[in-house]
């Protein structure tokens, strides 16, 4: 599905990917650990397709389609979807409007019939009763005075009505308590699927004890260094990233 | 002096002295005698130093195409006016009692007679007294204590080409003990030279509603004052929304001249190409406890440029004064331009006043987060532009003339909101 060869990536005119592989199957949850400064958000950002992200070397095959050279409206609505570390606020554009312009925009590239006004209110009333999300918070502006687990909530709606083939969860966890964190981890797995994809890019092991991996990829020096189950995270834990990496290397 | 257009506008003074009530013809000619002084503002004058209309005026125009009128609004009395001439035929103003201007200055005792030339301190104004040196036609409302308006007043101005090569407009407004009023004006097409000048007296307690939706052709050429007092307890409240033009200014000069008076003023201005648009205000605070709270809010694309100049003034009397103003910008290209000039002049001591100002562009990450949900460039900017204005829209009490004023932004967004002159 996910198909990520020899990726190099400049940022600013730096480089911070140099050659990065990675496969992810239909329906695996693989998580990205590594230092900071490893290039993780640049993976997250280059994978959604941010402006200044400049791809010199490489190929990210999304089900046999290069989307290098895709906007990320573009890649948004082949199914890729980046939960934000930080969602943005945004005033003056209320939760609701956001929503049913992101699902028709979606709809709308990938020539399918846009939802009416009655269907998109049954499908966002019955994902924000799942996930404990009220009208209220519908009805004001995106995430606008929300606290850090309601933006991770509003991701997580978002990620449920959009549903995308691909989630990259950039560093789920900033911001959030223990409860907070469960919340939005359990929100998460339920929308776990056999033809849904996680990409769970993180620091720390904590998150992983709630959205359990697949695979964990160790990302340093802008490359994948090792990859193995998820143990892989518990020896992280204990003798952190240099003497892991170090064996690898 | 600009020559051969100031001895035409010169000559054309002469014959209009006291045309339109003959009682009128000494503060005409008071106006003339200053005209023939000062001539046209030009950039000398450091309040038209960045709208210079003598200049703009000896520029050539572009072309425009068939202006579209405004439509006419359901439920509103409607006042047309085409190419400045009243069309009482196509009107329904007496709906909610206001007359012809020629009228209400019929006789020198008459009620209205007594505000023209009289709110606030207007001598010297050059666009002022140019208006009232040429003055042939207007509009006169006045709304008795305790009435409240109904229906919004539509006074609908539409410039349709080769009649518009200008005129001079009055409107006389005056709200009694209580009242309250809904003004609503439109203006479409290109005069090449047009100015109105709206005088407002609020008595006690009234309560104006001024909506301006100035939506002209880009070779039209406006200048246009607001002068207004404001009695104890009284609201004004406006939204001044414009797309520019050639030349396109609209001064609102306001006396908060009672204890507890209160102005609201948003701003709207959406400019491209090379349009020009000019907000010049002047907020006097000369009564204690009185508020006022300014936004001004401005987006400009292309090569266009925009101008506030917000001046506050503080009389010593005028304590516990609350006075606020924020001028926001947002530039879609790098050629555009905003220009803001706020000053305060304060002299009493137990006062609140703020001022600010900010420019710049979309925030990038904003306009990141909704392309990568789906939602294309130009869609995304336009939802972020929308919302930017969104909150002084939010106040429009009137939902038919929020719904016209939104229209307005959002079609403008359509042709303009993908423009950026860069990439991120």
């Amino acid at each position: 599905m996910l198909e990520i060869k020899d990726l190099h990536v400049n940022v600013f005119g730096k480089e911070i990917l140099k050659g990065l592989n990675l496969k992810v199957p239909p329906g695996e949850v693989h998580a990205i650990m590594g230092p900071n400064g490893a290039g993780k958000s640049t993976t997250s950002y280059t994978l959604a397709g941010r402006a200044g992200y400049e791809v010199t070397k490489g190929e990210i095959d999304f089900f046999g389609e290069d989307v290098t050279g895709l906007a990320p409206e573009e890649r948004a609505a082949r199914g890729i979807f980046l939960a934000f570390q930080y969602p943005l606020e945004i005033p003056g554009v209320s939760t609701m409007n956001f929503l049913k312009t992101a699902m028709n925009s979606q709809a709308k590239i990938r020539g399918e019939k846009e939802l009416n006004a009655a269907e998109f209110l049954r499908a966002v009333r019955a994902a924000a009763k799942e996930l404990n999300i009220s009208e209220d918070m519908l009805k004001r502006p995106l995430n606008v005075g929300f606290s850090g687990g309601e933006k991770k909530r509003n991701e997580t709606l978002q990620m449920a009505l959009l549903k995308p083939k691909l989630a990259i969860l950039d560093e789920m966890d900033s911001g959030l308590d223990i409860d907070a964190l469960k919340l939005v981890a359990e929100g998460v797995n339920k929308l776990r699927s056999p033809d849904r994809s996680f990409l769970v890019i993180t620091h720390y092991q904590r998150l992983l004890d709630y959205i359990v991996p697949d695979v964990i990829h160790i990302l340093a020096g802008g490359k994948i260094v090792m990859s193995g189950d998820k143990s892989l995270a518990v020896q992280l834990e204990q003798n952190g990233y240099d003497a892991v990496i170090a064996k690898a290397a | 002096m600009t020559g051969s257009l100031s001895d035409t506008l010169l000559a054309t003074m002469e014959q209009r002295r006291g045309a339109i009530a003959p009682w009128l013809g000494e503060l005409q000619g008071q106006a003339q005698e200053l005209f023939r002084r000062e001539g046209l503002p030009s950039r000398r004058i450091e309040a038209w130093r960045y709208s210079d209309l003598a200049r703009a005026l000896r520029e050539d125009r572009v072309a425009d195409a068939t202006p579209v009128s405004a439509p006419e609004l359901p439920g509103a009395a409607l006042a047309a006016f085409v190419n400045g001439a009243l069309d009482d035929k196509a009107s329904s103003y007496g709906k909610v009692g206001a007359v012809n201007l020629r009228t209400a200055l019929g006789e020198k005792n008459s009620p209205l007679a007594s505000i023209i030339g009289k709110v606030y301190p207007q001598a010297g104004h050059p666009i002022v007294n140019l208006n009232t040196a040429l003055l042939e036609e207007g509009l006169a409302l006045r709304v008795p204590a305790g009435k409240k308006l109904d229906l919004p007043l539509h006074l609908r101005f539409l410039w349709t080409g080769a009649a518009s090569d200008g005129r001079h407009l009055r409107l006389l407004i005056e709200l009694e003990e209580g009242a309250e009023a809904t003004i609503y004006e439109t203006h479409d097409g290109a005069p090449s030279f047009a100015t109105i000048v709206t005088e407002f007296s609020l008595a006690k307690g009234s309560r104006l509603t001024h909506i301006r939706q100035e939506s002209l052709a880009a070779g039209a050429r406006q200048a246009a004052v607001t002068l207004g007092e404001i009695a104890e307890q009284a609201t004004y409240h406006a939204f001044y929304f414009t797309q520019g033009a050639h030349f396109a200014r609209h001064e609102a000069l306001i006396k908060l001249a009672g204890e507890g008076a209160h102005a609201e003023l948003d701003g709207a201005t959406m400019v491209a190409d090379s349009r020009h648009a000019d907000n010049t205000t002047v907020m006097e605070h000369a009564a204690p406890n009185a508020t006022s709270n300014q936004v001004f809010r401005a987006v400009l694309a292309g090569s266009a440029r925009g101008v506030y100049q917000g001046c506050v003034k503080v009389a010593q009397a005028a304590q516990k004064t609350d006075a606020r103003q924020l001028s926001r910008a947002l530039l879609l290209s790098h050629k555009a331009e905003i220009v803001t000039k706020p000053e305060l002049e304060i002299f009493a001591d137990d006062v609140k006043c703020s001022h600010g100002a900010t420019a710049g562009e979309l925030d990038a990450n904003a306009l990141f987060f909704l392309r990568a949900r789906g939602i294309p460039e130009a869609q995304a900017r336009a939802l972020l532009i929308e919302a930017f204005f969104g909150e002084a829209l939010d106040k429009i009490d009137n939902e038919v003339l929020r719904e016209s004023v939104s229209l307005s932004v959002h079609n403008w967004l359509s042709t303009h909101a993908g423009e950026a002159s860069h990439v991120e």
